[in-house]
């Protein structure tokens, strides 16, 4: 069986955008697809060491707090570990990170840091296109 | 239902009990059975479309006392 291809763009930094983003690439990860996420403006907040422990709630949601924890939902870092445990491709935006003065040291290990070229290259072909 | 290996997934949310399955399942051999117990309700259209789409038989699901209940075969 070959492998389905999902490409996924994130380009929103908040707490929702994350689990949108790491619930469909761990779940197509864990159905034998090959998926690569570009984080790009505001989506780089998702692979941010720092900033990914501590994702805002959109305004005037933030009562889904007791939401998330009653349901079970796992914390984004877990996520995004799991995500990369199933070899899911994580590619920051240079341009992004040029503009907000990051070093790639800020992210999380593993990362690919690349133009959109490089995220295209995987995405012409993808079965699945997304954007978060 | 024999089952070769027990997955418990209880109070675990989307995308966990797929995530779970996928691993349990990585340490077994084609034609062995896997049983999984969730509660998360997605997930009993969840594993149907996972045995789908990786080519495995779903071949039992019931739900007991809030409890979902799912039989997939290695394919």
């Amino acid at each position: 069986m070959t492998n389905k291809k999902v490409a996924i763009i994130a380009s929103n930094g908040g707490l929702f955008d994350a689990y949108k983003v790491f619930n469909i690439a761990t779940a197509a990860a864990a159905t034998d697809q090959e998926v690569a996420i570009f984080f790009t403006f505001e989506g780089l907040n998702l692979i941010n060491k720092e900033a990914n422990q501590q994702l805002a709630m959109p305004e005037g949601k933030e009562h889904f707090a007791e939401g998330f924890t009653k349901a079970n939902v796992p914390p984004i870092p877990e996520l995004l570990a799991m995500a990369q445990e199933m070899d899911v491709k994580f590619i920051g935006c240079q341009m992004t990170m040029d503009v907000m003065g990051l070093e790639k040291e800020a992210f999380v290990d593993g990362i690919e840091v690349g133009g959109a070229v490089t995220f295209l290259e995987f995405a012409k072909d993808a079965d699945v296109t997304l954007t978060f | 239902m024999n089952a070769d290996k027990l997955l418990d997934a209880q109070g675990l949310a989307c995308p966990m009990p797929i995530v779970k399955t996928k691993k349990a399942m990585n340490d077994m051999e084609t034609g062995q059975v896997l049983e999984i117990h969730a509660t998360d309700k997605g997930a009993k259209a969840d594993l149907a479309a996972w045995s789908r789409s990786g080519g495995h038989e779903l071949v039992q699901s019931i739900e007991e006392n809030g409890v979902f209940k799912f039989w997939i075969k290695k394919g």
